[in-house]
């Protein structure tokens, strides 16, 4: 009985040690990033000091900041989930970006149509339907890949370039608004997702939305659904080794089919809640990227949906202080382009970042000897 | 009305949209052919047409531009390289880095040199390569104004890619190089057992790639535009895959492949005055090579066959 | 024919758990043919491929032509003059035939092919040693015999005096092997020396000059087929001293569980592997299906647990029909399958030892409701297996990567076992094992046949199947070629019919069909 209790304990231990290890080297990875992002500053004339002090000044250094850097993270969160379930199938959805355009359409025009129910209605109705929209977007690239092997990166890249122009399409054509500029005619108030600070009544925070809410619950539900549901399971085994796998009885491509769909539906929810947290319409332009910056973020988090947390918090972040470093240390905003290249790199290329962390240990030790 | 839109410059416009589609995609062609996936010719068009502006900012000469686009490229591609077959990380996760890394760097480079976002000034472009005028009358001078426009008007970068499809694709399949890039791709272990390079293949091909990227760049910036903006390169990147696979990863293939897809742009763009009677929306053009390539991927239309070691890092022993 | 054209000596070579070669010494002249034979995992290929420079040996030398030589990649072999053609070729399928055998020394001007002096290459090659090649044809339209034709050519223009064939008769048909044995023939009177890697005796009887055997990593013997018989080889390749001996009552036989009746499968290439298989398995017996490998077993496994379609035949568990069953469905039917493949097909590595357990049952209670899993469920199952199935783990939260692999196959008997089967299907449970863990796995596959269910073992291993079966069906060329019962055969008479002894001919027609398919 001691002893079982003991091998328990020691697996416990051993349990956190791993958690430990497996956030030790993203963590690295971001520092090298910065640095490396740092040199580059210094290289090109400017200050890096002052730099990354405003960028954080303009991320975490009021509330308004904080509100910025929150809102920004948002769509990052389920994009990143999006991406992350998917890697965790073995499937890599590049195509989040043209999925989150079909939930922000779908946000667009279900905001506008509803018109007049209660909020708690509406806004779950569009975000059910927004995903709705992002699986059925994503289920012919699933479906190719199940049946004749096409490359989900290709057909779900396609796919993210036809969603664009549709949406342009109707955003200048059948569902434009009245006015010189393209974009759809503004969401029913019911359809608004309430700003963070009038939904917990607290201080103003900013423009964060509820969404930022949504996307930490989602966050959470994801993981208990990896962890805890034989979908997850059965998610994780293919993921893992299909061939073991299907001796277990597990049917592949049916597994297949559904984690890109469900990754389509998460990466709609990116376009559903910046169309009712922050435009209120849908336009060209709406996106920033979110679909590629959450691969990014995935592979930050190492595809565990609790870690994508913190790395979209963190891209956020980034995105949010942008604008206070060009303005204060008047370092260009796009460096953080570079920053969040750089710390893809370092994360894929782990073994490089390893090298480099033992190779600076052993000159620290020799230094020291 | 029809004629309103069938008119030369249509054809010659085809021409000149493809350019840039085509040069990427013949790039991309060679390095999936050796096995390693490229979704950076985007990043590489954008960093080359970036570079092309800036290096005629500084020289004055256009020529070195064209330099300096596809020294840029290169150099872009090599990390590519080194990512993808030395340290054999994902290709795709590796070209995507590389994509935000070139609009970061792009960005970064515009404010520090030019001081502010968006577009730089102009510069000095390329221009048509011959000048040839209309000594013809009647029928004939109407027939020698097609065939000026679609074959004669180009700038000197269009001939260059005209010129890599024919001796590239007569290349893949007549030289021991051609003969070699393409074991490479499909079973390279049985070529490393006859003696031919993996590695040094593959760098060749992904640098190739990364030229080619440049130069496409150098064509947008240098000799359609005359400056740089911002993210102008709006997707070619990724187009110019579409055409690799759609025209079967040949040199060739993927020039007619861009050509078709460039016409389908050019046409859009033909019947936008004519909004109000051709009812059909500039967008379905634009989204025309996308969906044909899915139907292509989707074995409809015969199958479209990626070499088959295309994305594996390629392990010794 | 008279000097030592390549020597090794010494080989030794290891892999993790595994002493690979052992001390082996073998000498090639100039001129003849000889045959490396034994079973799988005897050491052939590893040999072979040292002398080929795939592998490096831990110790050894290498002389050729009596001077020694490193030989650390495939390309310094090609330039002493040695080539291999192996059992998965080398060949760049959408190339033609021409292309891939000057591929990295094409004849060319200025880097431009010249196709015609390829193509006269060829040409002369084929007819100076019958290799009859249309060298515009493409590797992928070609059969597996023209195929490997155009490996050996190959070899040949790389100017090969030694060619290793490893087992080229694997994928040939009848009428094939005779052709390739005519192109030996002719090869050896041009001045080459042959040495091919096989286990099948009628062949070596047929072509070699002289046959060394080979078992368990070292050599046995060396003979002339004219100085012995395909008994006589048999004997040599799997006559070994019993290492431990299980005890088990007779059979108590029940009702029929598993019914075969005239199955066909065929295989991912196209090739017809199981041919109209037909058996019976009962309740409280084991039956074992000795054979060399890659002779249709893992097909027959694969359709019986549902893992690929028979092309033809039926499959019935206890009278209910699972010819099409999907694997899902045979788990449910109640078929637990111990795969060959252990660290592939049988455990998710990366799950810890509660994952694997519960693979395949994932879905029904206790371990799961309605899509809602139940870890505490599941890790007190877990580790109630775990500890009845001795398998040594400090927790069951460790992955399945962290054991051994004894404890490995111990995990996934506690998987399959402790699911309670009708038909339990065990594919070479012991390979790779230590002694103590096959021991172990004996006598859990004798507790099921004692609590009466029933048991399909297949393995080469002949120590298992005549300890363990209480009957045993030998399986050469995907058909049952005779059956035995328990102490019927001696290790040689299993031997004997395992490697296609007793010269059962398959009738042309059927083979030829089957790969050209």
């Amino acid at each position: 009985m001691a002893e079982r209790q003991l091998a328990d304990t020691m697996g416990k231990i051993s349990a956190w040690r791993g958690i430990l290890e497996r956030i030790a080297m993203p963590i690295i990875s971001v520092v090298l990033a910065i640095f490396l992002g740092a040199l580059i500053m210094l290289v090109a004339g400017f200050e890096p000091l002052p730099a990354f002090l405003a960028l954080l000044k303009g991320s975490f250094g009021s509330p308004r900041a904080i509100g910025e850097t929150m809102l920004r993270a948002t769509p990052l969160l389920f994009t990143g989930l999006a991406v992350a379930y998917g890697f965790k199938a073995g499937l890599f959805n590049i195509g989040a970006e043209g999925q989150l355009f079909m939930g922000g359409l779908v946000a667009a025009y279900l905001g506008v149509v509803m018109g007049g129910v209660s909020l708690w209605i509406n806004i779950p109705v569009i975000l059910l339907a927004g995903m709705a929209a992002g699986a059925a977007w994503a289920f012919i690239p699933a479906l190719l890949k199940a049946r004749v092997g096409a490359h989900e990166v290709i057909t779900t890249m396609m796919f993210t370039f036809i969603a664009r122009y549709f949406v342009s399409y109707l955003v200048s054509g059948p569902l434009r608004a009245e006015g010189a500029v393209a974009q759809t005619v503004r969401i029913a108030e019911s359809a608004v997702l309430p700003k963070l600070h009038d939904l917990l009544g607290t201080a103003p925070i900013g423009r964060a939305h509820a969404g930022f809410i949504v996307g930490l619950v989602l966050a959470v539900v994801m993981w208990l659904v990896l962890r805890y549901t034989t979908l997850g399971y059965e998610n994780r085994a293919v993921g893992f080794n299909p061939v073991a796998a299907e001796t277990g009885g597990i049917s592949v491509s049916a597994t297949m089919i559904k984690a890109l769909c469900i990754s389509g539906a998460l990466a709609a929810l990116a376009g559903v809640t910046e169309v009712l947290g922050l435009h209120y319409r849908l336009f060209d332009q709406f996106s920033a990227g979110f679909g590629f910056t959450g691969i990014a973020v995935a592979l930050l988090a190492k595809n565990h949906p609790i870690g994508v947390i913190p790395a979209a918090i963190l891209f956020g972040a980034l995105s949010a202080g942008a604008g206070t470093m060009q303005l204060e240390a008047e370092v260009p905003q796009k460096v953080i382009f570079i920053i969040q290249a750089l710390i893809i790199f370092f994360v894929a290329a782990e073994a490089i970042a390893r090298w480099i962390v033992r190779f600076t240990r052993k000159e620290a030790i020799e230094d020291a000897g | 009305m029809l004629a309103d839109v069938i008119t030369p410059d249509l054809f010659a416009s085809a021409v000149r949209v493809a350019t840039p589609l085509a040069l990427a995609a013949i790039g991309g062609t060679i390095c999936e052919r050796s096995g390693v996936v490229n979704i950076a010719l985007e990043g590489m068009m954008l960093t080359g047409a970036f570079f092309g502006v800036a290096v005629t900012y500084f020289t004055g000469s256009a020529w070195l531009g064209v330099l300096g686009a596809v020294v840029s490229g290169t150099l872009l591609s090599l990390i590519h390289a080194f990512a993808s077959v030395t340290l054999k990380t994902d290709q795709v996760v590796s070209g995507t880095a590389i994509n935000i890394l070139a609009t970061g760097v792009t960005g970064f480079l515009m404010e520090v040199i030019y001081g502010h976002p968006g577009t730089t000034d102009p510069v000095a472009r390329l221009r048509p390569l011959l000048n040839l005028g209309n000594p013809f009358n009647g029928v004939l001078a109407d027939i020698w104004r097609w065939i000026d426009a679609v074959f004669f008007s180009h700038t000197p970068i269009v001939y260059i890619a005209i010129l890599l499809a024919v001796v590239g694709q007569w290349w893949m399949y007549n030289t021991t190089w051609g003969l070699r890039v393409r074991a490479l791709g499909e079973h390279p272990r049985a070529a490393d057992t006859v003696g031919i390079s993996v590695v040094r293949g593959r760098y060749f091909a992904v640098l190739f790639s990364g030229a080619m990227g440049g130069l496409a760049g150098a064509n947008l910036s240098l000799e359609q535009v005359g400056s740089f903006t911002e993210n102008m390169t709006n997707g070619r990147g990724f187009i110019a895959l579409a055409a690799n696979i759609f025209g079967r990863w040949t040199p060739g293939g993927s020039y007619l492949a861009s050509l078709l897809f460039g016409f389908a742009d050019a046409l859009q763009i033909k019947l936008q005055p004519l909004r109000d009677v051709i009812q059909i929306p500039p967008q379905f053009f634009l989204m025309l090579p996308y969906i044909l390539t899915v139907i292509v991927l989707g074995g409809v239309v015969g199958r479209a066959v990626a070499p088959a070691a295309v994305g594996k890092p390629y392990e010794k022993g | 024919m008279d000097g030592a054209l390549l020597e090794l000596r010494g080989i030794t070579k290891r892999f993790p758990g595994v002493l690979a070669n052992d001390d082996v010494d073998l000498t090639l002249h100039e001129g003849e043919i000889v045959a490396l034979l034994g079973e799988n995992g005897a050491g052939k290929t590893t040999l072979m491929n040292v002398a080929y420079g795939l592998l490096t040996p831990e110790a050894g030398t290498i002389l050729f032509e009596g001077k020694p030589v490193q030989i650390k990649s495939p390309r310094q072999a090609i330039s002493l003059g040695i080539g291999m053609v192996h059992q998965h070729f080398m060949l760049v399928e959408p190339l033609t035939v021409a292309e891939n055998i000057v591929l990295g020394q094409e004849p060319s001007r200025a880097s431009i092919i010249d196709f015609d002096a390829a193509r006269t290459f060829v040409k002369d090659l084929s007819d100076k040693y019958g290799l009859r090649v249309d060298p515009d044809a493409r590797i992928l339209d070609l059969p597996v015999g023209m195929q490997q034709r155009v490996e050996i050519l190959k070899a040949l223009y790389r100017g090969a005096r030694i060619l290793i064939l490893d087992e080229p008769t694997a994928v040939l048909t009848p009428q094939e092997v005779r052709e390739l044995f005519a192109v030996i023939r002719s090869l050896v009177e041009e001045g080459l020396t042959v040495a091919f890697i096989t286990h099948k005796l009628e062949e070596v009887m047929n072509i070699a000059d002289r046959v060394v055997v080979m078992r368990d990593g070292a050599v046995v013997g060396e003979v002339r087929p004219a100085d012995t018989d395909q008994a006589g080889l048999a004997r040599m390749m799997v006559g070994r001293e019993v290492v431990f001996s299980v005890v088990k009552e007779p059979a108590t036989r029940g009702d029929t569980v598993l019914s075969v009746q005239d199955l066909s499968v065929t295989d991912a290439r196209g090739i017809e592997s199981v041919r109209g298989v037909s058996f019976e398995v009962r309740g409280g017996e084991i039956v074992a299906v000795a054979g060399v490998s890659g002779n249709g077993q893992t097909e027959l496994v694969e359709s019986i647990t549902g893992l690929r379609m028979p092309s033809g035949g039926r499959i019935e568990l206890k009278g209910r029909d699972i010819t099409r069953a999907s694997a899902r469905e045979s788990i449910e039917a109640g078929v637990s399958h111990v795969p060959e493949d252990r660290l592939r097909r049988g455990l998710v590595l990366e799950f810890d030892l509660t994952e694997n357990i519960v693979l395949g049952d994932h879905r029904k209670p206790p371990f799961a409701t309605r899509g809602i899993m139940h870890p505490a469920e599941m890790t007190r199952v877990a580790a109630e297996r775990v500890e009845a199935y001795d398998v040594r783990a400090p927790s069951t939260r460790v992955l399945a990567s962290a054991l051994s692999g004894g404890n490995q196959q111990k995990l996934i008997l506690a998987r399959e076992l402790g699911r309670n089967p009708e038909l339990l299907i065990a594919a070479q449970p012991t390979r790779g094992l230590d002694v103590g863990a096959i021991e172990f796995v004996h006598k859990e596959i004798i507790k099921e046949r004692d609590a009466g269910k029933a048991v399909l073992l297949v393995s080469l291993e002949l120590e298992e199947v005549q300890s363990l079966a209480d009957r045993i069906l030998v399986m050469f060329e995907g058909q049952i070629v005779k059956e035995f019962a328990a102490g019927e055969a001696s290790d040689e008479d299993l031997g004997f019919y395992m490697t296609g002894g007793g010269g059962r001919k398959l009738a042309a027609g059927t083979a030829q069909e089957a790969s050209h398919g």
